[in-house]
């Protein structure tokens, strides 16, 4: 249920890529939440802009990321009528997601869809003509139902939850059938069938979420860091994907100095490219800044295309960036292959911008790399946080539903409480369920009763 | 003649109604045809079943009276699930229905307070929406402060054999019209439902351990140990029956195919909605195709009597067609038919007409209970009747309304469901509709409902004794369990509350090793050890569900003032606002649960509930 009484977080600003992104957080604690995230330890002062350094690390360390004005609106006189602070900062979804999380870690609850808007109708801040979206989420049976309409992708989640919530119902029936039912004669389920249906609808589970970022690339695009030692061809590399002359390409090494993007479009997949420094001992002072940036611009990255001249020797530099094994997906490109190669590696896409050779196996590995083995055509992916936080609660459920069945012999109607909790998160992005629809179709399934 | 409290219909829900009224130092008129169907079983006759066990435990938690008839008559006992979880055992027993008649006619005849009226309810007596009393058809009138109404199927009772259509109330006994008219005359919403009956059949013609030894039926004989429905049941129960299990043919749904234009079921003679979880022959057959055979069961109806039941057979087809059907039926080919199976279609008011104390909302003292609130069951109805018969007794005293949650029994989800949900089909319960299930068991039901059933003046001295010595062992061993250590074969030690929480350790064994010394009812020591075992046993889960049954209780705390203006609340649909005003809702709670309703609109409704409810000024 909607409740009024606790405060609640969301970014405000549309997604994707923005210079400027707005997180806004809305109750009764919001200041008393904020602060938690600010490095500046006096309290806001109301309507005053203030600048801070913020932790947009989800929660997870206490080292300040990035700066940020915050504004404090006290309640009522705010968009929602109750206490709101909101936070400006670097509108990179990396630095949103993060804030977010570290809002969500200190005590506030993700909003949910339309919800500031229907907290400002609650407090007669706006008038029901103004917050059309309000009653349509009264009426909405559920609140996917809201989004749909402009979410394509959402509603092909939808449907992939449906299934899923559908096979959830079958399993509960079946079991509560044989708990109501005792006398029919025959087993709804056997079962050692239980833990097996249960272990499929994890695994699907486990699928969707595994495409939990690939959704948020859909929706927000991908960074992909060229990286490399100087004048190994990056930047040759940088122009001949984007199709034009952006980066100055010389044959002087340290031409690239700070970093240049640009936005290609990769089947479907907006990918901002990252043309950075190459990595060498330099005096040159922007170009130790360039080559410092370099190194930050990876860790934002995700994908890294690691360019090697092939027809030079590698050097201890390139075999660190080859077999580094930071967190990053990465692609080996070796580059200049129309020139006598003095090294091989299989996992080496070899390319030549002069002659426009392996331009397309690179792109192809790219989106390969960044949208996994089945590319865009199935969009079934989740890039909403809620959602992602709701569909893991029901993972958590059904994990433990089947702890419960395989170690602990736990009794249907305990595993029950379990899976009905995890319907009840599914309820939350696509419809709730009763103990009448559960009914409903253990009548229209099986044939009962004396 | 004046009355506190008139009671119309001596069923199940009837003299539940009328024993609690009375228990509660009402003087109460109990308006009945004919005392030999007192609490009469039409229809199966057993008591419990899975929930319906539930509702008898708590009846006799509270005082009632269904747990001790069923104990004191019945001639087989069975606790089902066994084998599964604990929140799910519930008893079941064949009852010797004329000895269950006889034994509440007695305990009834004990209540000074309860005067018999022996005659046709004719006419409610009401006027400006307050009840007055009740007429007989014979003119008599009768007054009272509460008047409860548990007519089961009476109301413009049609019973259909075959194409053959009668009015009738219950086989053999006349229908009440008078009384359904006086019912739709005060603006009641009616509808019609639909339930059957199998055929009886002579014991005298089947030969049962013939067939038990050709391997044609099976006999079940009931449990060794027989689990009483009573907390107040201090002897052994005995089973001193059998009863026997066969299944349909291809006869048999050959015979069903060919003749189902003759069934009123099928040929659009029946309009009234029947129940799905207990579907007649035709049913079974038409429906699920691919099923090719169906259990019955032959069930004794009394002891030294001939008629037996042939359960899981009801239909409605031509009595010839039922004697074809009965001696398709292997074993059964020479068997007598006493009666044949019936439809019947009746009145029921729909119960979204009620408040949760039953009180109708049309007119103020009018109670309704069982069948007539289009539910199905004895039990159901027995559940309702003590409900309906404790608020009349309040109103009659004004005192403060009796209202169980869901959170407290499944009798609070039973009286919920009706009110707020309303019937489309008969309302049968199940441990499913039960959200709370884990914390509604039978091994808990008197810790659950004892003190509410002794504040409300139902729980005498001895039953109130027992329960206290009861709860008093069970806090004690609970101690006992907490502080025990014992030794493991590792050489460490553990408490057996501990010890408990594994899975393969159970309370039974570590009692009969001697690892404990609990202080357990000799006589009845599954209700004590059962009830350890489970709130130890499956401790997180149970805290889990009492904090979601905790915050439900808040959202249930939030009382919505009667005529609470929900045209006014901004932003509610007209739907949302015509489905609040149909059902009234008592509590933020309970309009959360009305069918349609989204969370958003319960949001709304909460805040304003804050701004305009300000108590409505009652008219």
């Amino acid at each position: 249920m909607f409740s009024s009484d606790d405060t609640i977080v969301a970014i405000a600003t549309p997604s994707g890529r923005g210079g400027i992104g707005v997180v806004r957080i809305s109750g009764p604690n919001a200041t008393a939440i904020a602060v938690q995230v600010l490095t500046r330890r006096q309290a806001l002062a109301p309507r005053e802009a203030t600048l801070t350094r913020i932790r947009a690390d989800g929660g997870s360390s206490r080292r300040p990321s990035d700066h940020a004005i915050v504004t404090w609106f006290p309640a009522p006189h705010s968009y929602t009528g109750e206490h709101v602070v909101e936070i400006s900062t670097h509108g990179s979804p990396v630095v949103l997601r993060g804030l977010l999380g570290s809002l969500v870690a200190a005590g506030a609850r993700l909003a949910r869809p339309g919800e500031f808007t229907f907290r400002a109708f609650l407090n007669s801040r706006i008038d029901l003509a103004q917050a059309e979206a309000v009653a349509d989420l009264i009426d909405a049976a559920t609140p996917l139902q809201a989004q749909m309409a402009f979410d394509q992708l959402e509603g092909t989640l939808s449907a992939r939850i449906e299934a899923l919530d559908r096979k959830l119902l079958d399993l509960i029936a079946r079991l509560e059938a044989s708990l109501d039912f005792p006398e029919e004669g025959f087993h709804f389920i056997e079962p050692h069938e239980v833990a097996t249906r249960l272990g499929d609808v994890i695994d699907e589970l486990n699928a969707v979420l595994s495409h939990e970022a690939r959704g948020r690339l859909i929706r927000e695009g991908a960074t992909v860091v060229i990286a490399g030692r100087v004048n190994a061809g990056k930047s040759s590399l940088f122009n001949a994907l984007i199709g034009h002359e952006r980066a100055i390409v010389t044959d002087v090494p340290g031409t690239t100095r700070d970093f240049l993007t640009e936005t290609i479009d990769l089947d479907g997949l907006a990918v901002t490219l990252v043309d950075t420094a190459g990595a060498r001992e330099t005096k040159d002072e922007v170009e130790r800044e360039g080559v410092a940036r370099a190194i930050r611009a990876r860790d934002a990255a995700d994908l890294l295309l690691v360019v090697i001249d092939s027809a030079e020797e590698l050097t201890e530099d390139d075999h660190r960036l080859i077999d580094s094994d930071e967190g990053h997906a990465r692609l080996v490109v070796a580059s200049k292959c129309d020139r006598e190669p003095k090294w091989e590696r299989t996992e080496a896409i070899r390319v030549s911008t002069t002659r426009g050779e392996g331009l397309d196996d690179l792109r192809c590995a790219m989106l390969r790399s960044l949208t996994g083995q089945e590319g865009l055509r199935d969009p079934a992916a989740i890039s909403n946080v809620r959602h992602v936080m709701l569909l893991k609660e029901a993972r958590a459920a059904l994990t433990h539903a089947r702890t419960a069945i395989n170690d602990a012999g736990a009794p249907e109607e305990f595993v029950l409480a379990d899976l009905h909790r995890a319907r009840t998160s599914f309820g939350e992005v696509v419809g709730v369920g009763s103990s009448e629809e559960t009914l409903d179709y253990i009548f229209r399934h099986f044939c009962i009763g004396k | 003649m004046t009355f506190d409290v008139i009671v119309v219909g001596a069923g199940h829900a009837g003299v539940e109604a009328a024993h609690a009224a009375a228990r509660m130092g009402c003087h109460v008129g109990l308006c009945t045809l004919s005392t030999d169907t007192v609490a009469h079983m039409p229809c199966n006759p057993a008591i419990g079943g899975t929930a319906k066990g539930h509702l008898v435990r708590e009846i006799d938690a509270l005082g009632g009276l269904m747990g001790r008839a069923i104990d004191a008559t019945g001639i087989q006992f069975k606790l089902l699930n066994r084998s599964r979880g604990p929140a799910v055992w519930s008893p079941r027993a064949q009852a010797d229905k004329k000895r269950y008649a006889d034994w509440v006619r007695t305990a009834l005849g004990q209540e000074p307070n309860i005067a018999w009226i022996l005659g046709r309810a004719g006419r409610i007596l009401a006027t400006a929406g307050q009840i007055r009393g009740l007429a007989l058809e014979t003119g008599e009138r009768l007054l009272c402060s509460s008047l409860i109404v548990t007519t089961g199927t009476f109301l413009n009772g049609l019973i259909h054999v075959g194409r053959e259509q009668r009015s009738a109330g219950r086989v053999e006994e006349p229908p009440s019209i008078d009384l359904a008219e006086s019912i739709k005359a005060l603006g009641f919403q009616v509808g019609r439902l639909k339930t059957g009956t199998p055929p009886r059949l002579d014991r005298r013609s089947i030969d049962f351990e013939g067939q038990v030894e050709a391997g044609v039926f099976v006999e079940e004989r009931g449990d060794s140990e027989p689990t009483p429905f009573s907390y107040q049941t201090r002897r052994r129960l005995e089973n001193r029956i059998s009863c026997w299990l066969l299944h349909t043919n291809d006869s048999v749904r050959e015979l069903v195919r060919n003749n189902i234009d003759e069934s009123p079921l099928f040929n659009g003679q029946i309009k009234g909605i029947g129940p799905r979880y207990c579907p007649s022959l035709e049913d079974k057959i038409m429906r699920f195709p691919d099923r090719d055979r169906h259990q019955i069961y032959l069930e004794p109806e009394t002891i030294g009597g001939d008629e037996i039941y042939v359960n899981g057979f009801s239909m409605s087809l031509p009595r010839e067609v039922q004697e074809k059907l009965v001696h398709a039926l292997p074993g059964l080919e020479a068997a007598r038919l006493i009666r044949p199976g019936y439809a019947i279609e009746y009145d029921f008011v729909q119960p979204t007409e009620l408040t949760p104390t039953l009180e109708s909302r049309r007119v103020k003292g009018l109670f309704l209970a069982g069948q007539i609130n289009g539910t199905s069951g004895y039990e159901e109805a027995a559940a309702q009747g003590l409900i309906a018969g404790i608020n009349a007794a309040r109103t009659a005293r004004r005192a403060e309304s009796f209202v169980l949650g869901r959170q407290d029994a499944y009798i609070g989800v039973l009286v919920d469901d009706l009110v707020t949900r309303g019937c489309l089909e008969p309302y049968r319960m199940f441990t499913s509709r039960a959200e709370h299930r884990l914390l509604l068991r039978i091994d808990n039901a008197d810790l659950r409902l004892t003190p509410r059933g002794r504040e409300v003046g139902l729980v005498g001295d001895e039953h109130w004794d027992l329960f206290e010595r009861r709860r008093r062992r069970y806090e004690h061993n609970t101690c006992v369990l907490n502080q025990t250590l014992i030794r493991l074969d590792s050489g460490q030690r553990q408490t057996a509350s501990q010890l408990l929480r594994q899975p393969d350790i159970r309370l039974n064994a570590l009692v009969n090793d001697r690892k404990v010394v609990l202080d357990v009812d000799p006589e009845l020591p599954d209700f004590d050890l059962a009830t350890l075992e489970t709130t130890i046993k499956y401790a997180g889960y149970l805290e889990q569900e009492s904090s979601r049954a905790e915050r439900a209780r808040r959202s249930d705390r939030r009382r919505i003032a009667p005529q609470f203006p929900f045209e006014q609340v901004p932003g509610l649909s007209r739907e949302v606002v015509q489905r609040l005003q149909q059902i009234q809702p008592g509590t933020l709670g309970q309009a959360a649960r009305i069918p349609g309703m989204t969370p958003a609109a319960i949001a709304v409704l909460g805040v304003f509930l804050n701004r305009l409810g300000q108590p409505a000024t009652r008219t």
